[in-house]
């Protein structure tokens, strides 16, 4: 994979330091990603960082995984399971011939172990823990999940390869497990902290035989090694791609696409869209617990602005309102009238009808991601124009993550996510998150949603979740904005996802 | 000598002391929550509870500083929160290519500027003299971030001449992963060299005019021998105790230059740690580097000895 110019690299290095060659060449069919920092954990149970999802999942697999459409497709399962009239009984057939790194082979009792496990200690676990009836084998390769309540996110969560319900040995089975063991195509080779984790092939694999989709269906080991080495800083993300050093460098800046386009040796990838960055609101303490103020607040915000401060081309954003992009089962516009509103006299006329008092709005945010800070600023301005007084708190990320958690701290938080494939593998509509958004109509329209299984009725539920979100300001969807990564010219086979994978890519001739 | 150097012993011991609680202190005023970083975004304030309690960071503030003294006498640094390595292994992993980088730097910045510093202050005035003045304040005005991306993009992304980040792969060997530093230690060296060539001319200038010289040129000795015999070596001093310093400095983590070259380095690894609320290691690296600090201190005053024989100590 290595180019020439690495090569190059290599001789003035070479010369400098009387070595062979300065630059290592890397064995044939090897492929360096550069990705965004250190994964601390290779446990994908007991972590919720993308990070973590994007390096386990080539050694760690799960019972199910999700194809391109986002549908579930099974992995470790034999198929999507039988599910009872009730939606009380989740009967899963488990793949027979399925090899463990260290040798053992895969069968019901492993599964079972993985799963009660997920239930204690990985956060999206602990979400569906207590509607969880029992989780037995039910056979050498059946497992039966028992549920007390029905709970029609259930395979979503088991197919999620964050805070991910995977599989492993059951002599492994502890509350820590130092030494991950998976059946992915890929295993541990060496791990250098900071430096790189190389991963290699496992000989044993044994592939799906249905076509490669999205991370579903076939998983080909195109590859003899794949290396993760982490690399904090964007720019030098983009100049190792640039070199030739990278095959894949995730999370560039916006800046760079230019750079990239113009390039013989990398070219740009744009995930359109990525996600959507969120205004978070708190609903437990302080100013916003105020619907009239929330009102006023969504009215204020000039959207289309805080977009393009925060990304500074249209190519990377688009101001749009529901909460699921063109294309997606869960796209409606139920609510979205009051999305973009951009109008801050009526937001100062419904301030003053709400007796707003003065006092501060705490938008507590970070400059770890830039886009927020500037999305932030714009709406400051704005949101004063209204008549709010607005008090910025900004903080780096480790002091937002523990400053969020107390609600005597924030009015505000900013933060992002990626769309997921389902609406309730986020915790923002619950009324246990830190947000604490509840009202009983919202509440109920929540519970319909996550125990109905009829699909075009949760379709029809969640409009009328998303119609709550606008209604009561939830929290506030700031459009949605798109992802750059970039590839080495001529890579095949890399798909485009918040979670990119490096089975089935294939290195150029 | 004996003694002055035990009792400098004894007073690195004290600064060490220091620097051990005052980093403790520190690291726990700043605000952030290490196990909330450790799981994500989506977990629970519960679970960050939780796992502070697993860590030990919910006992008393007295109760961790006893435990972590008591420990730290005994060598032993804690367990990084991050890597759930002892923070001595993930200090010692660090070492290799911090040492490498400072050393390389520094033998960079010593070749450029002893001889055009001495060059300088000979020919004082002129106009070699003038330009070295003039590079040496370019040098140390820009800042080290910005000639390092100028030199990463240039030379080895555009020209593709060096390796443009990181300290190699699982088969680099010791004389690759030595290549992965030339690039970054020119960049240091040149940011450096600007001290150490301007202390070198200023203190040559000084010694040139003292009588001593004077005579040596008089008694008819050649120029070169007058000036690195004579002149240089009465100029020694305060040129060892810049490049000392400069040493120190480059050990104790060219934060920014490893952050750019993404050199898996102690300045990298202080960065992250700091991000990522991993005290043990903040600690650990602020004691290595006080104590590497206060040696190359001691070792500077000690070389003082061996180039002029009037110092006692």
């Amino acid at each position: 994979m290595r180019l020439t110019k690495l090569r190059k690299a290599g001789v003035l290095a070479a010369l400098l330091t009387g070595s062979a060659l300065a630059v290592p060449a890397g064995a044939a069919g090897t492929i360096d990603v550069a990705i965004i920092g250190e994964a601390d954990t290779f446990d994908p149970m007991v972590s919720t960082k993308d990070v973590v999802s994007i390096v386990t999942q080539h050694f760690v697999e799960t019972l199910y995984t999700f194809d391109s459409g986002w549908n579930i497709a099974p992995l470790l399962a034999t198929a999507l399971p039988e599910i009872s009239e009730d939606g009380l009984t989740y009967t899963i057939g488990i793949r027979e011939g399925v090899s463990f790194h260290d040798g053992s082979s895969m069968d019901a009792k492993d599964v079972v172990a993985s799963l009660k496990r997920w239930l204690e200690v990985a956060s999206r676990g602990k979400l569906v823990a207590d509607k969880v009836a029992s989780v037995e084998a039910t056979g050498d390769y059946e497992v039966t999940i028992t549920m007390k309540e029905a709970y029609s996110p259930l395979l979503s969560l088991l197919a999620f390869s964050n805070s991910a319900a995977a599989i492993y040995p059951e002599e492994i089975i502890a509350e820590t497990i130092e030494n991950v063991v998976g059946t992915g195509p890929y295993m541990i080779a060496e791990h250098v902290p900071d430096q790189y984790l190389q991963l290699v092939k496992f000989d044993d694999y044994v592939s799906r035989d249905e076509p490669s989709d999205g991370a579903a269906g076939a998983r080909q080991q195109t590859v003899d090694e794949i290396r993760f080495v982490p690399v904090p800083d964007p720019n030098t993300r983009v100049e190792g791609l640039l070199s030739g050093q990278f095959a894949f460098a995730d999370s560039l800046p916006a800046e760079s696409y230019q750079r990239l386009e113009e390039s013989d040796v990398a070219d740009p990838m744009l995930l359109k869209p990525f996600g959507w960055p969120i205004f978070a609101i708190n609903h437990k303490d302080g100013l916003l617990t105020d619907k009239a103020i929330r009102l006023a607040l969504q009215a204020a915000l000039p959207i289309d602005d805080m977009l393009f401060a925060a990304f500074g081309d249209d190519n990377f954003f688009l101001t749009d309102g529901p909460l699921y992009p063109e294309g997606w089962a869960w796209r409606n516009e139920a609510g979205t009238e009051l999305f973009n509103q951009n109008d801050q006299a009526k937001a100062a006329e419904m301030l003053k009808e709400a007796g707003y008092d003065g006092t501060p709005l705490r938008i507590l945010t970070s400059r770890q991601y830039e886009f927020h800070f500037k999305m932030a600023e714009v709406a400051k301005m704005a949101l004063e124009a209204a008549g709010f007084t607005v008090q910025m708190d900004v903080v780096d990320w480790a002091t937002l993550g523990q400053r969020r958690n107390d609600p005597a701290l924030w009015d505000i938080y900013i933060t992002h996510s990626p769309f997921l494939p389902e609406p309730a593998l986020t915790s923002l509509y619950d009324k246990t998150s830190r947000l604490g958004w509840s009202n009983p109509e919202k509440d109920q329209i929540l519970t319909d949603f996550t125990t109905e299984t009829d699909m075009e009725k949760r379709k029809a539920l969640f409009a009328d979740l998303q119609a709550q979100v606008f209604e009561d300001v939830g929290f506030i969807k700031i459009g949605a904005f798109n992802a750059l990564s970039g590839t080495q010219a001529g890579l095949e086979g890399v798909t485009a996802t918040p979670w990119p994978f490096f089975w089935n890519v294939a290195l150029p001739e | 000598m004996t003694r002055y150097v035990l009792k400098r012993l004894v007073g690195m011991l004290v600064v060490i002391f220091l620097v051990l609680t005052i980093a403790f202190v520190i690291v726990r005023l700043a605000p952030g929550d290490p196990a909330a970083l450790m799981l994500g975004p989506e977990a629970t304030p519960e679970e960050a509870a939780e796992l502070r309690t697993q860590l030990g960071l919910d006992r008393p503030i007295a109760v961790q500083y006893f435990a972590f003294v008591s420990r730290a006498v005994q060598g032993d640094l804690g367990t990084s929160l991050f890597f759930r390595q002892p923070v001595t292994e993930v200090l010692a992993g660090r070492a290799e290519p911090t040492i490498f980088l400072s050393l390389f730097s520094l033998l960079f910045a010593l070749i450029i500027a002893t001889p055009i510093g001495i060059y300088a202050a000979y020919r004082r005035g002129s106009f070699l003299d003038q330009a070295a003045i003039t590079t040496a304040m370019l040098a140390a005005s820009v800042p080290s971030f910005w000639t390092g991306l100028m030199f990463q993009r240039y030379l080895a992304t555009d020209l593709g001449w060096f390796p443009a980040s990181g300290y190699g792969g699982p088969d680099a060997s010791f004389l690759d992963r030595m290549g992965y530093l030339i690039l970054p230690s020119i960049v240091l060296g040149i940011v450096n060299s600007a001290l150490i060539l301007r202390f070198t001319r200023a203190s040559m200038l000084d010694i040139l005019g003292e009588d001593y010289v004077r005579t040596a040129r008089s008694k008819g000795m050649g120029e070169a021998r007058v000036v690195l015999r004579h002149a240089l070596k009465n100029a020694a001093i305060p040129i060892i105790t810049v490049v000392g310093l400069t040493f120190a400095l480059l050990v104790s983590g060219a934060v920014v230059t490893e952050r750019v070259f993404n050199i898996p380095g102690m300045g990298n690894l202080v960065v992250s740690a700091v991000l990522r609320r991993d005290y043990p290691v903040i600690q650990g690296t602020l004691i290595v580097v006080a104590t590497v600090y206060v040696l190359i201190n001691l070792i500077t005053d000690l070389l003082y000895l061996l180039v002029d024989k009037r110092v006692k100590y």
